[in-house]
């Protein structure tokens, strides 16, 4: 994937027309509190997940785990375990014949269960499936397994050393993927920079946090049909490599989606060793097999946010206006490839957002190392780039004498006025950005030019206040893979069931969905059903990831329902003797534009559909092309192009205490975070999204989370060791909407909640410093570190 | 005898139950595998997220933590238990109306924890919802909306709006 | 977890009878919230458990001006907490509790089962040692009295032997202008602290010249230690800032602390300083008080 070919910019910004937005009427339900659709169901209790879902005559799997990081096997002994009374089936890597997968064709190297060589610790190597989980747990003791250790590399400086272990030996230097792009003439700009800085960050290894561990029933209803009940928040992705591992059409693969305790992109997006060994051990039993992880499972074998090392390199004019920046990124992938190409890629592709940049390089290098993989985690790879980015701009401002706040505003990209568009140095086109407003919002929001005044040691506190601006990517472009469809079915008494392959995994599309479908129609949110997905029945959806499925799935929905009511809106036009342009549904009433008694109820025109002559069955169908036209897509080599469909901007201002004799940092309460996601379809959700995406695996970045590691072993495998954020550290904060209503998204949509999740790291990380003058540039800020940096900063005043 | 089961009487949401059960089965086992009691969730198994917490004689426990035999002879709710028919607890109802559901794995734990909270305290501070909300993990709504749910419950539930 | 017999006994007679037969292959459950955790992950499988829960009878506070405070060893948490006798003439008590894991662990967590499981980094310990207090320990052979200080022995190890149970635990009334405080190293709240101090002062009524002080420190150690040096500095002086810093530092000098996830040796050794001398402030403060 390597690529150096030089790519010259444009130095001006190409503008085109596209569609101007009519997005600014009145709507009934959209942008409105929209009461969540699943939300009682939750509440009560009702709502089944993987694990809550049982089978008559199930058995329960549990995987035998290797002890060694990196070894070779060297033979397999199950002849004891299948001896064990209560013990129906067991499974080893040999049983796949030979099956690879991995996130694209030319990325599969991992196995369901290691055959020839283990490549972490605690990789599956085989699995049983048994009458309770007890035997099931006794018989994994009972398989014999003879290793052959090796030595290993645990980080990606080991990795990239001459002469090391190589953990997949036909991938030399360990390289897993790299890039090089060069936009413009960076060592041009930094001759002519006023000022150049470099500054190294690190940002840690993270779990997803996700509270429900993987989970997987499966059973085989006959000898070629399979059927799946994962926790997955993208099913089709155990559909396609199912599909493949077992060779059977997709059409005899039924994956069904129970409610999901979350994704982040995480291991409940991609394939673990749990859901191939319930399949196959179904297939080898014939009867139904759990799998359930513990949180001891997931927080040592799962995947993992890449730790990664980011030197970046920023020339600035003399008021502080980016000339050129240009990043070194160092990743540790783990032991399979996975999703690092994507991940890798995101680190760089959006570098050229919030603000105006002319000239970029970078070289990116993702290692193999004898870790369990990382992969996608909600604000895969921009969070990484952002946060060192946003920390260097106020360590320049701090330089220059320019408050850190006017810093940014001078360096904002302009919303483009409608109609236009504004183009990146390497082709990322916006048709709305709001970061300038966002910025201006977040600094009244926390009264900014009031506080920057005040003194900020108060005993043995201190208090500051930081900012960071964020982008995200939303829709996703990663060709064909990407498409995905939505159908409206009208039922006879003009009740509507809107079928769907998109997931929600909690951040509430299911209910934005019903709600576009229900403002398209002119009808009730309480008319819409949306059932779970189940690939026999919902057509194609990619899944739960790069923030698609709102703009992309909601594009879908929102063609299927226009198709619908164009059928409908045909039926009435005739009744009435008019134009079928003539008329509207609203209030779930048809009615004539230009004479609104001429109307008909809903139920009564669905009925009249149905049953007069033609008598049709009314099912509307709708795509989603945004996916992967319009601008084309994003080219991983040379790191051009369009990665979404649009994108979303946050400006973040957090308020800090530090304890100046422990070094332990807190969020208050004065916390801000404005979010552009050009029009909010559901306040209250959009509210949650983004306080959360800021909190969890922003804060917890910025202050708490990180993996300890001693040679593939994790130190720290539990959620109180592994510090996940909690209540009483949450800082309660206040979100502003910023409207910019993009032309691009169903009802002017763009993604709520990864862009908080890049602005918050460098929000934390600069209050500290305006709080303590301390720069803390490797994540999490723990207590520890920055007591030494307060004492290092201490004796070097003395001096 | 070793594992040998024992007899336990309990009663949850209300009815009494006779079962035996291995000694080694915790209160969580029993609530899901034996009688079917799916809302309160099986999390961690290490005492940590809380997701599995109920109330046991008014107090709010986790159920992974305490032995199934321990329990006998007490009277356990689970979420299960606090919806009169179709009509939701108000702590139910708020947490949905404030939009303070997302994924909803640890709601069932939440929930009872807050019931626990506000059966003891009517009229908790901030900081006193914050300490109950500290028992049970969440990972995506970053709890504002949660403790702010909670209040609003508290409100109600004294008569006020 | 492996399978193992189950008892309940209704009295501590019939505990201390199966406690004595079983003797090595018997482990006590009472609330649990520590042993259920390293049984599930397989470090500890008896044989046989007795589960003392039940035994209502140890489940009390009482205080006397003479003879003190007597608690239960099956006393929760959460009770403790929540005591108004507690609050009125132990105050350091109900703040510890208030801090000591969550909610759920302290409703059915008892202070019996959080002394015997001998953490280094628990909180209880420290503060009792600090109060002086004395554990009641009886088997079928009769009663002991154990000094708290002298209960831990090392990390999880405590002076009991395999027919013991623990009944009481006796705090004697402070003397007067006695200040007891607490304070510990906390990232999120309920933590165990990375380290922790309980100090206890007595003052001389008028020149407030610091007469009697104990200074225990936690996760310092590999039980919770009580730093005599330091208190040597304390003692017979009155108190000021300079003395505290001092103590501090020779706190720190005479802790052992451990190197783990959290915190690393040298961190741990600044933190003692810190802890000692915050904690000896408030106590101070309430000594002052009366």
């Amino acid at each position: 994937m390597a690529g150096k070919r030089q790519v010259k910019a444009k130095t001006s910004v190409v503008l085109k027309e596209v569609e101007d937005s009519t997005l600014r009427e009145e709507y009934s339900i959209i942008g409105k509190p929209i009461p969540r659709v699943d939300a009682r169901a939750k509440v009560t209790g009702e709502a089944k997940y993987a694990a809550d879902i049982e089978a008559a005559d199930m058995l329960w799997g549990a995987i035998k785990r290797s002890h060694h990081p990196h070894a070779r096997i060297l033979n397999i002994d199950t002849s004891k375990a299948e001896r064990l009374p209560g013990v129906k089936a067991v499974t080893t890597g040999k049983d796949f014949g030979g099956f690879k997968w991995g996130w694209s064709r030319e990325t599969r190297d991992e196995e369901p269960l290691a055959v020839k060589k283990v490549r972490y610790l605690y990789e599956g190597v085989a699995a049983v499936a048994a009458i309770d989980k007890d035997i099931a747990e006794e018989a994994c003791e009972l398989i014999e397994v003879e290793y052959e250790p090796l030595p290993g590399v645990f980080d990606p400086f080991e990795a990239m050393k001459e002469g090391a272990p190589l953990v997949h030996e036909d991938r030399p230097g360990n390289i897993c993927v790299e890039y090089h792009w060069d936009f413009g003439d960076v060592e041009k700009a930094f001759a002519g920079s006023y000022l150049v800085r470099e500054d190294t960050f690190q940002t840690p290894r993270m779990a997803k946090g996700y509270i429900e561990p993987p989970a997987v029933l499966a059973y085989w209803p006959d000898s070629t049909h399979l059927t799946v009940i994962p926790a997955k928040g993208s099913p089709y992705f155990p559909y396609r490599i199912l599909s493949n591992c077992f060779n059977l059409p997709l059409s005899n693969v039924r994956i069904i989606q129970p409610f999901i305790g979350s994704d982040f992109g995480g291991t409940k997006n991609d394939m673990v060793s749990c859901d191939f060994a319930a399949p196959m051990l179904s297939k080898k039993s014939g009867k139904p097999v759990k799998i359930v992880y513990t949180q001891f499972d997931e927080l040592t074998t799962c995947l993992r946010r890449h730790p990664m090392w980011i030197t970046i390199k920023t020339g600035v004019t003399k008021d502080g206006r980016l000339k050129a920046i240009q990043t070194k990124v160092i990743s540790d992938g783990g032991a399979y490839t996975r999703m690092s190409p994507l991940s890798n890629f995101l680190t760089g592709i959006c570098m050229a957002l919030p603000y105006q940049l002319p000239n970029f390089k970078t070289e990116m290098h993702c290692y193999f190392t004898n870790n369990p993989s990382s992969a996608a985690m909600r604000g895969h790879g921009i969070y990484h780039t952002r946060f060192a980015g946003d920390v260097q701009m106020d360590m320049i401002a701090e330089e220059l004498g320019i408050d850190p706040v006017e810093m940014r505003l001078r360096n904002a990209i302009e919303n483009p006025k409608p109609g236009k568009i504004y183009e990146t140095i390497n082709k990322l086109h916006l048709a709305t950005c709001g970061v300038k407003e966002c910025i201006e919002r977040a600094a009244q929001g926390i009264q900014w030019e009031e506080k920057k005044k005040s003194e900020r040691v108060k005993g043995n506190k201190a208090f500051g206040i930081g900012f960071g601006a964020g982008t995200y990517l939303s829709g996703t472009k990663l060709s064909g893979h990407n498409a995905c469809a939505a159908m409206v079915r009208v039922c006879e008494d003009g009740s509507v069931n809107y079928i769907t392959g998109a997931s929600d995994v909690g951040q509430g599309s299911d209910t934005v969905m019903c709600a576009m479908v229900a403002e398209v129609l002119g009808i009730g949110l309480e008319d819409i059903d949306i059932k779970r997905v189940d690939s026999a029945h919902t057509p194609v959806d990619p899944g739960s990831y790069g923030s698609r499925v709102t703009v992309l799935a909601g594009e879908a929905a929102v063609n299927a329902a226009k198709d619908v009511k164009r059928v409908l809106l045909e039926v009435a036009a005739k009744e009435f003797g008019v134009k079928p342009e003539e008329m509207d549904i609203k209030n779930k009433k048809a009615f004539v534009k230009a004479n609104p008694e001429m109307s008909i109820p809903w139920a009564r025109l669905v009925r009249m559909a149905c049953y007069t002559t033609p008598g049709m069955v009314i099912i509307g169908r709708g795509q989603s092309t945004r996916g992967v036209s319009t601008y084309g897509l994003a080219d991983f080599t040379t790191g051009m192009g369009d990665i979404g469909t649009n994108y979303s901007f946050t400006a973040q201002a957090q308020e800090v205490e530090v304890d100046l004799e422990t070094g332990v940092v807190k969020c208050t309460d004065n916390s801000v975070i404005a979010h552009d996601c050009g029009f909010p379809l559901n306040p209250p959700a959009v509210d949650t999204q983004v306080v959360g995406g800021a909190y969890h695996p922003g804060v917890g970045a910025a202050l708490y989370c990180e993996f300890k590691m001693d040679k593939g072993l994790t130190l720290n495998p539990n959620l109180v060791d592994y510090k996940l954020p909690r209540a009483y550290e949450a800082p309660m904060t206040k979100v502003i909407h910023v409207i910019t209503n993009d032309p691009f998204g169903p009802f002017g949509a763009k993604e709520a909640s990864e862009g908080s999740t890049c602005s918050a790291p460098p929000a934390i990380i600069n209050a500290i410093h305006d709080a303590t003058g301390v720069w803390i540039k490797d994540l999490p800020a723990k207590p520890e570190k920055v007591f030494w940096a307060l004492k290092e900063k201490r004796e070097k005043e003395k001096r | 005898m070793k594992g040998e089961p024992k007899e336990l009487k309990i009663k949850v949401n209300g009815k009494l139950y006779e079962l035996k059960v291995k000694p080694k089965a915790l209160l969580n086992d029993v609530l899901r595998d034996d009688l079917k009691l799916m809302g309160t969730k099986r999390g961690c198994l290490e005492s940590i997220c809380g997701v599995c917490t109920i109330i046991m004689d008014g107090k709010a426990v986790r159920s992974c933590s305490i032995l199934a035999l321990q329990a006998n002879g007490h009277e356990v709710t689970t979420i299960e238990g606090l919806a009169n028919g179709d009509k939701l607890h108000p702590i139910q109802e708020a947490f949905v109306n404030h939009g303070a559901i997302e994924c909803g794995f640890c709601i069932p734990g939440r929930v009872m924890m807050a019931k626990a909270l506000l059966d003891e305290n009517p009229n908790p501070t901030r900081e006193e919802v914050k300490l109950a909300m500290q028992g049970v993990l969440c990972a995506d709504v970053g709890y504002v909306k949660q403790i702010e749910a909670v209040e609003i419950a508290a409100v109600k539930m004294r008569g006020g709006e | 977890m492996k399978d193992f017999e189950y008892f309940a006994p209704k009295t501590i007679e019939e505990s201390l009878s199966l406690l004595s037969q079983y003797r090595e292959e018997v482990k006590i459950i009472a609330g649990g919230q520590s042993m259920l955790v390293v049984m599930r992950q397989g470090l500890l499988a008896p044989e046989y458990v007795v589960d003392i829960k039940g035994i209502n009878v140890l489940d009390y506070i009482t205080f006397d001006e003479r003879e003190g405070l007597r608690m239960g060893a099956l006393t929760t948490h959460r009770t403790i907490e929540k005591s108004p006798i507690i609050k009125k003439y132990f105050e350091v008590l109900s703040e510890m509790e208030k801090n000591l894991a969550t909610i759920q662990t302290r409703n059915w967590g008892t202070i019996g089962g959080n002394l015997c499981h001998g953490d280094p980094a628990g909180d209880p310990v420290p503060i009792l040692i600090a109060l002086d207090a004395k554990l009641k320990l009886k088997s079928l052979s009769g009663e002991r009295i154990v000094i708290m200080e002298g209960f831990s022995k090392d990390i999880l190890e405590v002076d009991l032997e395999p027919d013991e149970m623990l009944i009481e635990i006796q705090v004697p009334v402070p003397r007067s202008h006695t200040g007891v405080a607490h304070e510990k190293l906390m990232v999120m709240q309920g933590d165990a602290g990375i380290v922790g101090a309980a100090v206890s002062i007595t003052l001389k009524p008028g020149d407030w010249v610091c007469e009697d002080t104990r200074i225990v420190i936690s996760n310092a150690a590999s039980v919770p230690l009580r730093v005599r040096e330091a208190e040597k500095r304390l003692i017979g002086k009155v108190i000021n800032g300079h003395l505290l810093a001092e103590a501090g530092e020779v706190a720190s000098g005479e802790a052992d602390p451990p190197l783990d996830v959290h915190a690393s040796i040298e961190y741990r050794r600044e933190m003692v300083k810190v802890f000692v001398r915050r904690a000896a402030i408030r106590a101070l403060e309430r000594a002052k008080k009366g």
